[in-house]
């Protein structure tokens, strides 16, 4: 069955897909550090607003900003 | 007691259900409506009138307008990042662009009106188009690095090769009275568009 992973939206399918290829996590591979634990809020805050620059081009500050409205609609974020 | 507290609980969690119902009809016939009329100049009694609801009812689900809208937009980006995900995973730059005009030709009336109205509309929706472009991003940049180090396409920074196919798209979208008077521009110009984008960008 299909999840979404709590701390980016990203839909996860195949194991590999999953945080340590584990299908029971609730986060994807993405939003791991190497010991298999969840980015923190910061982390993920970070790699997301750079991915963002890196592949559309925003505005650094611009691409914070989203981010941040992204990820208040993300359950692990959601206040 | 007990069959009494039993009594009570049904009507309760019937109403329940009925809420809940009440709420994704209204979401679906927003939807419907916002596609139709635009995301700044639908009215909310013109939702409840297609609804079969009383105007009233919209705001007893939904406090404000801006928080229905933010509802339905909500709910779009993640279907349309659900289907994205769904059908460009792993596949080469050319199944991914594919996809994505496939993913987006399925829900072209509302996407064009975030494409136009987007500037004008509360940050949350402008958050939710960008959210959309990362999914499309995520995939065509795997894809892209993969094809850049294999010598199939050019190298070119990431938010170029991006921005330019998704400027192409969204300039016939947005143009669509113009390109496609009364009928879904993707279905009548997305192979070229595609076609002509990979010449582009091939080595």
């Amino acid at each position: 069955m299909m999840k979404i992973c709590i701390a980016c939206g990203m839909p996860m399918e195949n194991p590999a897909d999953f945080a340590m290829g584990d299908p029971d996590k609730d986060f994807c591979v993405h939003c791991a550090r190497q010991d298999g634990t969840m980015q923190s809020y910061e982390e993920k805050l970070d790699s997301l607003a750079n991915f963002i620059v890196r592949t559309q081009g925003l505005d650094k500050q611009a691409a914070r900003d989203a981010a941040k409205g992204m990820m208040a609609q993300l359950p692990a974020w959601k206040k | 007691m007990t069959q009494y507290a039993g009594v009570d609980e049904m009507p309760e969690s019937q109403r329940q259900k009925q809420k809940k119902q009440t709420r994704k009809h209204l979401i679906t016939m927003a939807f419907n409506q916002l596609a139709k009329d635009g995301l700044i100049n639908t009215r909310t009694a013109d939702i409840a009138k297609a609804a079969g609801v009383s105007h009233g009812t919209v705001f007893a689900h939904f406090p404000t307008r801006d928080a229905l809208l933010t509802e339905v937009i909500n709910e779009f980006g993640a279907r349309v990042t659900r289907r994205l995900h769904e059908l460009a995973g792993g596949g080469s730059v050319h199944e991914i662009l594919e996809a994505h005009l496939k993913g987006l030709a399925e829900f072209e009336p509302f996407y064009t009106r975030l494409v136009r109205e987007g500037s004008l509309l509360p940050e949350s929706a402008r958050n939710t188009l960008i959210m959309i472009q990362s999914a499309v991003s995520f995939h065509l940049s795997q894809a892209a690095e993969r094809e850049m180090a294999a010598g199939i396409i050019r190298r070119l920074p990431m938010h170029l090769l991006f921005n330019t196919w998704i400027g192409l798209v969204h300039y016939y979208l947005a143009n669509g009275d113009l390109f496609s008077p009364g009928k879904p521009v993707l279905e009548r110009y997305g192979k070229e568009l595609l076609e002509h984008y990979l010449t582009l960008i091939t080595e």
